[in-house]
């Protein structure tokens, strides 16, 4: 066997996503292919969740982090409500986007969450023009042309007023919301 | 009966006209909602992708902790802050575990939250609180002959991961409203499919084709309009209905409503309460054919 072909089997990747939140769910799956005809993104998909999940049960580590399965997740809850072992897929998905984020992975659905956040956690509430302008800054220039082919889209949306230009007031507590975060998040690493 | 109404920031900005037609409806039924004082963000779908489920939840778990003092249930139209809200909820009162946990972060801001309150759809409020009967004798221009398709849209069925006031797959609810307005709903089997949600920026083409089968899918059915509860639903079907046109080369013009804007139609609201200068495709004509 060529070392191009040597299966990628690793053991330990399973274990350790069978740790992260949510993560108990990863080797519950019993293949039967309800959520991969369910998703409508399936056709985007690399491998769709069915098989995703094998593939975590089958520690195919470098295949399971290269899929864009967990990027074209629209968070439907259309796979979950019907899957019949119960698992909550898409919050499973929303897990395993977190591990990558944890990992470093770049990938734009990412940067998009870290911007809404950063627009919550900066006055309590979101700021939809602002973040999307973050969006496409912090993309870099190779973005510019995505951003223009939008650019009738946009100018639909201000000539609706659907796009205000200032922000939301800042809610009076968001001192509570920053600290009910960093408790939050503490408490989850801790992981009680 | 009173509510505690949760709007979060869709409908501060590009779910605005849901909010002002909102106010014209909750006025027209005696519906009694109040605003949360000094409510927050609840991550809308995005935010759990890099703080985790429980950071986030935490965070939403807030609302609930401002609203239990006034004691009413918690009144949500955006389909995603209802998912957070109603989920947190949920998993408060299934999991004590989970409840304590919640406790502690929201004790890090002098909080607490005792998991009294009900967290409700305003679909299901207006059909299981108001009732049909009572939206029926509001009506004061039926809106006899308008062919509507509801679009319930996927999140604002399903946010308790199982079966919850009305079908996970083929919702009804909306289209009793719509009936009880006088018009009549049309097949629409894609009642629960998803829009595409937030992917605009992360891949637009997913949006082109969900969103496009939907908006198929109406035409199909020879709708005047389609109604929504849901934010996101109306961004992707109104705002890029011109957009999928472009791309997919169709020929679609189906005014989007939100479901509140309808009610204020059939309620003679007058139009400048109703928002309709936020919406993108035009129902002027569509709306003139009602008498």
């Amino acid at each position: 066997m060529s070392a191009e072909n040597k299966p990628s089997y690793d053991p330990s990747f399973t274990r350790e996503l069978r740790k992260i939140e949510g993560g108990e769910y990863a080797t519950q799956c019993m293949q039967c292919g309800l959520c991969a005809v369910t998703c409508p993104a399936r056709k985007m998909m690399d491998y769709p969740p069915r098989q995703l999940f094998k593939m975590i049960q089958a520690g195919e580590k470098d295949a399971v982090l290269k899929a864009n399965t967990p990027w074209l997740c629209t968070s439907c809850y259309h796979c979950t409500v019907r899957c019949p072992r119960g698992i909550p897929i898409v919050d499973f998905m929303h897990a395993l986007k977190n591990y990558h984020y944890a990992k470093g992975t770049k990938a734009p659905i990412l940067l998009l969450s870290k911007v809404f956040f950063d627009s919550m956690m900066k006055r309590g509430k979101v700021f939809e023009l602002g973040m999307t302008n973050g969006y496409f800054m912090k993309q870099g220039p190779g973005s510019i042309p995505e951003a223009m082919k939008q650019q009738d889209v946009g100018l639909e949306m201000i000539k609706h007023k659907r796009l205000p230009f200032f922000p939301p007031k800042k809610v009076k507590g968001l001192g509570q919301v920053k600290k009910i975060y960093d408790k939050a998040k503490a408490l989850a690493k801790e992981g009680h | 009966m009173p509510y505690s109404f949760y709007p979060g920031c869709s409908m501060e900005a590009t779910g605005k006209a849901y909010h002002v037609s909102f106010e014209c409806v909750n006025k027209a039924l005696d519906l009694e909602a109040h605003e949360i004082p000094d409510w927050n963000c609840c991550g809308a779908t995005v935010v759990a992708n890099i703080t985790g489920d429980f950071p986030q939840l935490a965070v939403a778990s807030r609302n609930l902790a401002l609203a239990e003092p006034a004691g009413h249930d918690v009144l949500i139209g955006c389909s995603s802050c209802f998912v957070n809200l109603a989920w947190a909820n949920e998993k408060f009162k299934t999991d004590p575990k989970f409840a304590a946990k919640i406790n502690e972060a929201l004790s890090a801001a002098g909080l607490k939250y005792n998991g009294t309150l009900r967290v409700r759809q305003l679909i299901d409020v207006l059909v299981n609180d108001v009732g049909l009967e009572k939206i029926k004798a509001r009506v004061v221009k039926p809106l006899t002959g308008l062919k509507v398709a509801c679009y319930t849209g996927c999140q604002t069925v399903r946010a308790l991961r199982r079966p919850d006031f009305d079908d996970v797959e083929y919702p009804q609810m909306l289209d009793k409203i719509v009936e009880a307005l006088g018009a009549t709903p049309v097949p629409f089997p894609m009642a629960a499919r998803c829009c595409g949600g937030s992917q605009q920026f992360t891949n637009v083409q997913l949006i082109y084709e969900l969103t496009g089968s939907v908006l198929e899918c109406a035409a199909q059915a020879g709708a005047d309009l389609m109604v929504t509860p849901c934010p996101m639903c109306h961004m992707n079907t109104d705002v890029y209905q011109r957009k999928i046109n472009k791309v997919l080369g169709r020929n679609y013009d189906i005014p989007v409503l939100f479901i509140t804007q309808l009610m204020g139609v059939a309620f003679d609201c007058k139009p400048k309460e109703l928002g309709f200068e936020y919406n993108i495709v035009s129902p002027s004509k569509v709306l003139a054919k009602i008498k």
